[in-house]
C-alpha cells in the first residue's frame, strides 16, 4: 500500500510545517491542510518520541557529538520569516528527511536481507557495515550494547537478515539501518551456528566415540520419539512389523520442526526416559528419535543445543534417524547410532526375522544330526556286544541285552521319527526347503535302524534254538542260568525250537557231582 | 523289528508344550536351544539323556519358530496421565495420521 504509506510519511511533514516554531510562516511550502489525517497521528509521534529518547549515538565513528546539537543549531539560527518560496538550509532539509523517515511505518520496524560488505568496529565498540545485493547497498550499524546481545557478528560475505529501524544521521547526511537483531539467512549462517555449536560440544566430548553405547541385541521395548503426523511413524511401524514384530513400541510424540520443536523433542525424550512398564518395571531398551527429510531450516531443531544434549544424556542407547541427503545434524553426532533415515533407524534397532529363521534352521539341522548320532553310538555298542556274545553264545544274555537296547532304540526311533515328522509338516507349512533334507535324513535313519534290527533277528537266540539249544525259565519267566536257581519240585518252562515244555525238577545235580 | 515292549517313555513334546519353554522370550529360548545343540553335539551322554535333550531342543525350536511366525507388532503411545505419571494407549496404524 504505497499510497497510504506515502500519505502517512508525509503527514508529519504537514504537521511539522504547520506547527514547528522554527518553520512558521513558510506558507508556500505548506501542503494543503486537507491532506492531514489526524486519526493516524497518535501512534506515530509516540513511537518516534521514544526513539528520540534513545541515548544512543548513531554517528559512524561513534564519537560524534549528539545529533540534537547538530540539528538545533541551524534550526535555532533559522531567521526565515519571509513569505514565498524560500531556500532551505541543509540542516532543515535533513531534519525534514529525518522526520519523514522516522515517521514512515515501513521504515521503523523492518527486516532486510543482504550480503555483508565492509565491516568495521569503532573504538567505541559500535559495528558499522554495509548490506548489499546486486542492485543497491545499505549502510548499517549496530550499537555496542546490541552487539553483545546478538549471537554472531556480521562478517564480510555473509548473508544475513537484519532487523532494525531506518534513520538519518544528519551530520553526514546519510540514512542507515540501526540494527538491533540479526538472523541467519540461508545456509551460510546456519552453517556458522552449526559449526560454532559443534565445536563447543566437541570440545566437551559430547561426540566422543567412547561415549557411544552398543544397541541391545534383543530389545523388548523400543521408544520412538517423532511426530504422529506424517509418514515417519508409519515407516518405522512397517519396518518393525516386517522385520521384528516381537518388539513392543512405545511412541512419545513431539513436534519436529518450527517454533517450540526443540523443547518438544526434549520433552518427548524425557517422557521415554522416565517411563517404565507398570507390570515388569522395565523401561525402553533403545530409543529412536526420527523425523523426515527437509531443508536445513526444517531440520534445525536437531541442531539446537538442548536437543543435542538431551540425546547425549539419554539413559538408554539412542538411534537418531533424520531423512536427509547430505547434512548431518548435531543430534545425530550425539546419538549412539546414526541412521540415514527413520526406516534405517528402525532396522538398526531390531534383529532381522529372516536371519533368525535361517539361524534356527541351521540349529535344528544340527539338533537332528546330533540326535541321530546319539542313537548311532549305542547301536555301534550293541553290534560289538552282539559279536562278543555270539562268540560265547549265552543266548539268554544276548536276548536280554538286545531287549534293553532295543527298547532304547525304539524310543529313540519314535522320538526322532515323531519330531522329524512334526518338524517336516511345520516346515512344509512354511514352504521351506528343509523338509526335503529332513526327509532324506529320516529315510536313511529308518533304513539304518531296520538293517540293524534285521541283523539282530538273524542272530537272535531264538534262531539258535533250532540248533538244539533250549532256554529254561522259572515260573516268573526269569531265565534259569544256574542249577542253584532251582530245587527239586520247581516248575520250569523250557523253550525249544518249535515250542515249549513245562517240566518239573526231579533232582538237582551240579556238574561236580 | 524290536518288540514294542515298555513304552511309557517318550511322548512327543509337541503334544504337551512345556510352559517353562513357551514363557521364554525369543532370545532366551534361542540361547537355550544353542546350548542344547552344543551339549548334544559334544556327545558322551547316556542315550536317554540324549533323547531328552533332543526333545527339549525340538520344543525350544518350535517355540522360537512360532514366535517369529506369529508375533504381532504392538504399538502404543505414551500419554501424560494425572499426577505427572505416564500411561500407554494402543496406537493403531490409522491413528498415526491423527
Amino acid at each position: 500500500m504505497p499510497d497510504r504509506d506515502d500519505s502517512g510519511a508525509w503527514l508529519p511533514f504537514d504537521e511539522f510545517l504547520a506547527s514547528g516554531a522554527a518553520d512558521q510562516g513558510r506558507g508556500p511550502a505548506r501542503p494543503p491542510a486537507s491532506r492531514g489525517q489526524p486519526g493516524r497521528e497518535p501512534s506515530v509521534p509516540r513511537d518516534a518520541a521514544s526513539r528520540d529518547a534513545s541515548p544512543r549515538d548513531p554517528a559512524p565513528g561513534g564519537d560524534a557529538a549528539p545529533r540534537a546539537a547538530g540539528v538545533t543549531t541551524p534550526a535555532g539560527r533559522e531567521p526565515a520569516r519571509a513569505p514565498g518560496p524560500r531556500i532551505l538550509l541543509v540542516g532543515e532539509l535533513t531534519r525534514v528527511i529525518r522526520d519523514v523517515m522516522r515517521e514512515a511505518p515501513r521504515l521503523r520496524d523492518l527486516w532486510v536481507e543482504g550480503e555483508v560488505g565492509q565491516v568495521s568496529i569503532s573504538s567505541a565498540g559500535h559495528c558499522y557495515f554495509t548490506l548489499k545485493d546486486d542492485k543497491a547497498q545499505l549502510r548499517c550499524m549496530i550499537f555496542r550494547d546490541d552487539r553483545l546481545s546478538i549471537p554472531f557478528e556480521p562478517r564480510t560475505g555473509l548473508r544475513l537478515v537484519a532487523h532494525g529501524r531506518l534513520d538519518v544521521f544528519e551530520p553526514q547526511g546519510v540514512y542507515q539501518l540501526y540494527v538491533d537483531a540479526i538472523q541467519p539467512a540461508g545456509f551460510g549462517d546456519l552453517a556458522l551456528r552449526f559449526e560454532a555449536l559443534k565445536a563447543k560440544l566437541t570440545a566437551e566430548g559430547l561426540f566422543d566415540a567412547g561415549r557411544k553405547r552398543p544397541l541391545p541385541a534383543w530389545p523388548h521395548t523400543i521408544g520412538v520419539a517423532t511426530s504422529l503426523t506424517g509418514a515417519v511413524l508409519q515407516d518405522i511401524r512397517q519396518v518393525f512389523a516386517r522385520r521384528w514384530p516381537l518388539v513392543r513400541v512405545v511412541v512419545s510424540s513431539c513436534q519436529v520442526q518450527g517454533q517450540g520443536a526443540p523443547e518438544s523433542v526434549v520433552a518427548a525424550l524425557r517422557r521415554l526416559a522416565r517411563w517404565t512398564d507398570p507390570q515388569t518395571g522395565r523401561g525402553t531398551d533403545v530409543v529412536i528419535l526420527a523425523r523426515g527429510g527437509g531443508s536445513l531450516e526444517d531440520l534445525w531443531a536437531f541442531n539446537e543445543e538442548i536437543v543435542v544434549r538431551a540425546v547425549a544424556a539419554h539413559p538408554c542407547p539412542i538411534v537418531v534417524g533424520v531423512g536427509h541427503e547430505t547434512d548431518v545434524t548435531l543430534a545425530e553426532f550425539a546419538a549412539d547410532v546414526r541412521a540415514a533415515t527413520p526406516s534405517v533407524a528402525a532396522e538398526l534397532a531390531v534383529p532381522a526375522r529372516a536371519e533368525q529363521q535361517a539361524r534356527l534352521r541351521v540349529l535344528v539341522g544340527r539338533l537332528d544330526d546330533a540326535g541321530r548320532r546319539a542313537v548311532a553310538g549305542p547301536r555301534t555298542t550293541l553290534d560289538a556286544e552282539r559279536r562278543a556274545l555270539d562268540a560265547f553264545r549265552p543266548a539268554a544274555y544276548l536276548a536280554a541285552e538286545r531287549e534293553r537296547v532295543g527298547l532304547l532304540l525304539d524310543r529313540a526311533t519314535r522320538a526322532i521319527d515323531g519330531r522329524l515328522i512334526a518338524e517336516r509338516s511345520r516346515l512344509t507349512r512354511l514352504d521351506d526347503r528343509l523338509p526335503l533334507l529332513v526327509e532324506g535324513r529320516l529315510a536313511r535313519a529308518r533304513t539304518e535302524l531296520r538293517t540293524g534290527a534285521a541283523g539282530l533277528g538273524a542272530l537272535s537266540p531264538y534262531a539258535t534254538l533250532g540248533r538244539g539249544y533250549a532256554i529254561v525259565r522259572d515260573d516268573a519267566g526269569r531265565v534259569v542260568r544256574s542249577v542253584t536257581a532251582a530245587v527239586a519240585g520247581d516248575a520250569l518252562h523250557v523253550t525249544l525250537h518249535e515250542g515249549a515244555l513245562d517240566v518239573r525238577v526231579e533232582a538237582v545235580r551240579d556238574s561236580a557231582s | 523289528m524290536t518288540q514294542p515292549i515298555l513304552d511309557a517313555a517318550a511322548t512327543p513334546a509337541a503334544s504337551t508344550p512345556d510352559p517353562a519353554i513357551t514363557a521364554l522370550p525369543f532370545d532366551r529360548a534361542l540361547a537355550d536351544l544353542q546350548a542344547v545343540v552344543t551339549r548334544l553335539e559334544s556327545g558322551g551322554l547316556p542315550l536317554e539323556e540324549s533323547i531328552a535333550l533332543y526333545e527339549r531342543g525340538v520344543a525350544l525350536h518350535e517355540h522360537c519358530a512360532s514366535l517369529l511366525a506369529g508375533a504381532e507388532l504392538r504399538v502404543q503411545r505414551l500419554v501424560d496421565a494425572a499426577g505427572g505419571s505416564l500411561r500407554t494407549v494402543d496406537l493403531r496404524p490409522d491413528d498415526d495420521e491423527a
